[in-house]
């Protein structure tokens, strides 16, 4: 335990501070998910922290987790990452074994600290995993659909392309949707997200077609499937998604396409929204104005901050999110395999009860 | 094949006595060339045989290894697979086998586990390491230890935070074997290959006794004074709907389904059902609806969307189910299924697990059989065979949203169920050998 104690000074030095150390952890490696982020800084916090009996972990993990969870504006992605850990760490203990209540609770902590890279390896394999899966869903002479940045979904068509991913490279066609909001609100002039895979799919020789979003209804005929990412997947089978997600999949389903999800299992978060409006976010995507609130607005220059200390953060228009259903959901590719959206619910249930 | 149920056809019979008198070689040699040929067609017949020709591969395997013997069936189940790819129960039987054999060689290796714990606690000072000679000895105790924990079935969302793997802490271990299969490999206690035997064999009662088992179901489903609309003379339909007909009255509409079906059915309702299916005995001496007093109604398949309004009821006969709730089944069962959705009329498919695949359908063309275009267009109308290109497509593929309800031997599962039952019945790793 020489690495706690040398920690244990550190922390007293500077107070442990886990959502600089989540936003950190997501900048410095552009591959990481938010749920292993979100992993990745609880056992950060660990290694910071002194507990050493179960309850004490447990309350400072709660905290931390509620702490981490109303700072950042979009929390169903981290949360996902937050309560998988905080149930590994219930059924561990619970469990008979070396780990279990008869076992010493250091021999748990020791694994969840020297384990972390392992952590961070495993879920970027699982990528690799959901792309063999996927793999068969891409047919010679098909032509997919797609949109958002999802790393998931570019693991996927490049391994499709690629000579080395299975006995000949697949032909195929690329629809890429572009989003106009999506443009990172910090740089605006930056190139729109997606474009990294559009570039480094053309690059394997598969030709790409870019649209707006105002023309997948137009497009969709052309298509034979739409493939999506995911921010996190919710108890009944639907997803939480880039902006513009829903309507394609509305689209897909109205015309008759298949409409595919490909994500980790480690997005699967216990979350049941009834409708785009009840995810646990705030974004002001619909904003009604009169001229009178126009002309206030810029009298005030900048826009009213006086939102309380309780108050979600709101999420900014460029990264607003929506929610798909399930029903208009085929099937979601996973590295637990091919589930259909009812599916998981189950796999959630296991980890919970 | 209508005409050819002599005994000495090549079929399910001659097959068994074949497997009876031959070495397994020669059944497996004999079994490739039946599927090759579609000699061998119902889904329960290449069920059965599959579990019979494994029976016998285990049985002749003089080893109760079970890393051997899994390698050998998966041997066997690739080369039948390959001869029939469309015959997905040969795959799920096969896939069932493995299953069988990973099981008993997990319980094999829990008991000994169970065994050297005892052990080890009478002498602490021991390490385990010694009643073990293929497991190197240089290990540290605590990752033997973990590498010998029966752990209970992790689930996937927490394989990512779980222990390591005992391959990545022991780089000693050779990395072709699995803990797993260094485990099962040696000497074991218990007679692994009886068992399995055993196993088979339940699986073979299975598939004699699952029409009745899915029969049970009847009387839940079936109401009096309801219209039915079933296709094809699935065995299965037909018990269905005989044993609601010893309690109940009600109409059956039994479409024909030209050309691949159609005397089979004109039999069934008629009640001069040869013995179609080879392998049924007792069966073949039932009575047929018509003598239970029901009404049975012959319609031509192109008259189904026109009797749809009046039904309550469909239920269907399938060839095999894919994992994502679809199903293959006889030509024509599209149509009347969709037409069922355009009425709002249930659809109920009647299937024994066994025709339950995993596999994923990812490119529904290449599943659709075409058979004998003969049928639809007899050679002696020779000026038109020349002239126009004639297709008989033998199977259609349902999508999972046009069935309400599967009755299968356990129990009434929802399309979106159907994965559930996939992950039961079949090992994760076997689902793509």
């Amino acid at each position: 335990m020489a690495t706690t104690t040398s920690g244990t000074t550190a922390a007293d030095a500077e107070p442990f501070d886990i959502v600089a150390t989540y936003n950190e952890l997501l900048r410095s490696d552009p591959d990481l998910t938010m749920p292993i982020a979100a992993i990745e800084a609880l056992v950060l916090l660990l290694t910071q922290s002194v507990s050493s009996t179960i309850s004490e972990t447990m309350d400072l993990l709660e905290k931390s987790t509620a702490h981490l969870k109303k700072s950042i504006p979009n929390p169903i992605g981290l949360s996902a990452g937050t309560d998988l850990f905080q149930r590994y760490l219930i059924t561990t203990l619970q469990r008979p074994g070396l780990l279990g209540p008869a076992g010493d609770f250091k021999a748990i902590r020791t694994h969840l600290l020297t384990n972390g890279r392992l952590f961070i390896r495993r879920a970027k394999e699982s990528r690799h995993k959901i792309a063999d899966f996927g793999r068969g869903f891409i047919r010679d002479g098909s032509t997919i659909l797609t949109n958002g940045g999802s790393r998931v979904v570019a693991a996927l068509l490049q391994k499709a392309a690629d000579e080395e991913g299975g006995p000949s490279a697949v032909r195929f066609r690329v629809i890429y949707v572009l989003s106009s909001t999506a443009q990172d609100c910090d740089h605006p002039n930056e190139e729109p997200e997606g474009m990294e895979t559009v570039r480094a799919l053309r690059e394997k020789g598969v030709p790409v077609s870019t649209i707006p979003e105002s023309a997948v209804a137009y497009s969709l005929g052309k298509a034979d499937m739409v493939i999506v990412g995911a921010e996190g997947v919710v108890e009944n089978g639907g997803i939480v998604s880039r902006m513009g997600t829903y309507q394609i999949g509305i689209l897909a389903k109205a015309i008759g396409k298949p409409f595919y999800v490909v994500a980790e299992s480690h997005k699967f978060v216990r979350l049941y929204p009834l409708g785009q409006y009840d995810l646990p976010i705030k974004q002001r995507v619909i904003e009604f104005k009169s001229a009178e609130d126009i002309a206030e607005e810029s009298k005030q220059d900048s826009p009213a901050t006086s939102s309380s200390g309780d108050d979600q953060i709101e999420l900014p228009l460029c990264h607003s999110v929506d929610f798909t259903p399930p029903h208009l959901i085929s099937a979601l590719i996973t590295d637990s395999g091919v589930l259909t959206p009812s599916a998981v619910s189950e796999e959630l249930i296991k980890i919970w009860f | 094949m209508p005409s050819t149920s002599l005994a000495l056809t090549p079929g399910l019979g001659s097959f068994l006595q074949c497997l009876k008198t031959n070495p397994i070689d020669t059944s497996i040699e004999t079994l490739i060339s039946l599927l090759k040929r579609r000699q061998i067609r119902h889904s329960r017949s290449c069920a059965t045989a599959t579990a019979c020709l494994l029976r016998g591969v285990i049985t002749s395997c003089r080893t109760n290894d079970s890393a051997k013997l899994i390698e050998r069936v998966q041997n066997v189940g690739r080369r039948l697979m390959a001869a029939q790819p469309r015959e997905m129960v040969v795959g799920n039987i096969v896939r069932r086998v493995l299953g069988l054999i990973r099981d008993e060689a997990e319980d094999d290796r829990e008991a000994e586990f169970s065994l050297s714990e005892v052990g080890s606690e009478s002498q602490p000072q021991t390490p385990r390491a010694y009643d073990d000679p293929s497991l190197p000895l240089d290990r540290d105790s605590p990752s033997l230890r973990d590498d010998r924990t029966p752990r209970p079935p992790l689930t996937s969302m927490f394989s990512l935070l779980s222990q390591p793997e005992p391959e990545n802490s022991l780089p000693s271990t050779p990395g072709s074997q699995s803990p797993g299969g260094r485990l099962f490999s040696h000497g074991s206690t218990k007679d692994v290959r009886s068992e399995v035997i055993e196993g088979i064999k339940e699986i073979i009662d299975e598939l004699g006794q699952v029409d009745d088992q899915i029969a049970a179901y009847a009387l839940d489903h079936i109401h009096s004074n309801e219209i039915i609309l079933t296709h094809t003379s699935s065995t299965t339909v037909q018990k269905f709907l005989l044993k609601a007909a010893a309690k109940r009255k009600f109409t059956v509409i039994h479409a024909e389904s030209f050309p691949n079906n159609h005397d089979a059915v004109h039999a069934t309702v008629s009640g001069a059902a040869k013995n179609e299916d080879e392998n049924l005995g007792v069966e073949a001496f039932q009575k047929p609806l018509i003598e239970h007093g029901i009404t049975v109604i012959l319609i031509p398949d192109s008259a189904v969307f026109a009797m749809m309004s009046r039904v309550n009821k469909v239920i269907l006969g399938t060839h095999s189910v894919l994992a994502n709730g679809g199903l293959v089944a006889a030509a024509g069962t599209r149509i009347i299924a969709r037409a069922a959705k355009v009425h709002q009329t249930p659809v109920v498919v009647v299937s024994g697990v066994y025709k339950l695949s995993p596999v994923y359908p990812f490119d529904f063309d290449s599943l659709i059989e075409y058979g004998d275009p003969s049928k639809v267009l007899a050679y002696e109308d020779g000026d038109l065979v020349d002239q126009i290109d004639v297709q008989n497509p033998i199977y259609d593929y349902v999508p999972a949203e046009l069935v309400d309800l599967y009755i299968t031997n356990l129990g009434g599962h929802a399309p979106s169920y159907l994965y559930r039952i996939v992950s039961d019945h079949y090992r994760k790793e076997d689902i793509s050998f």
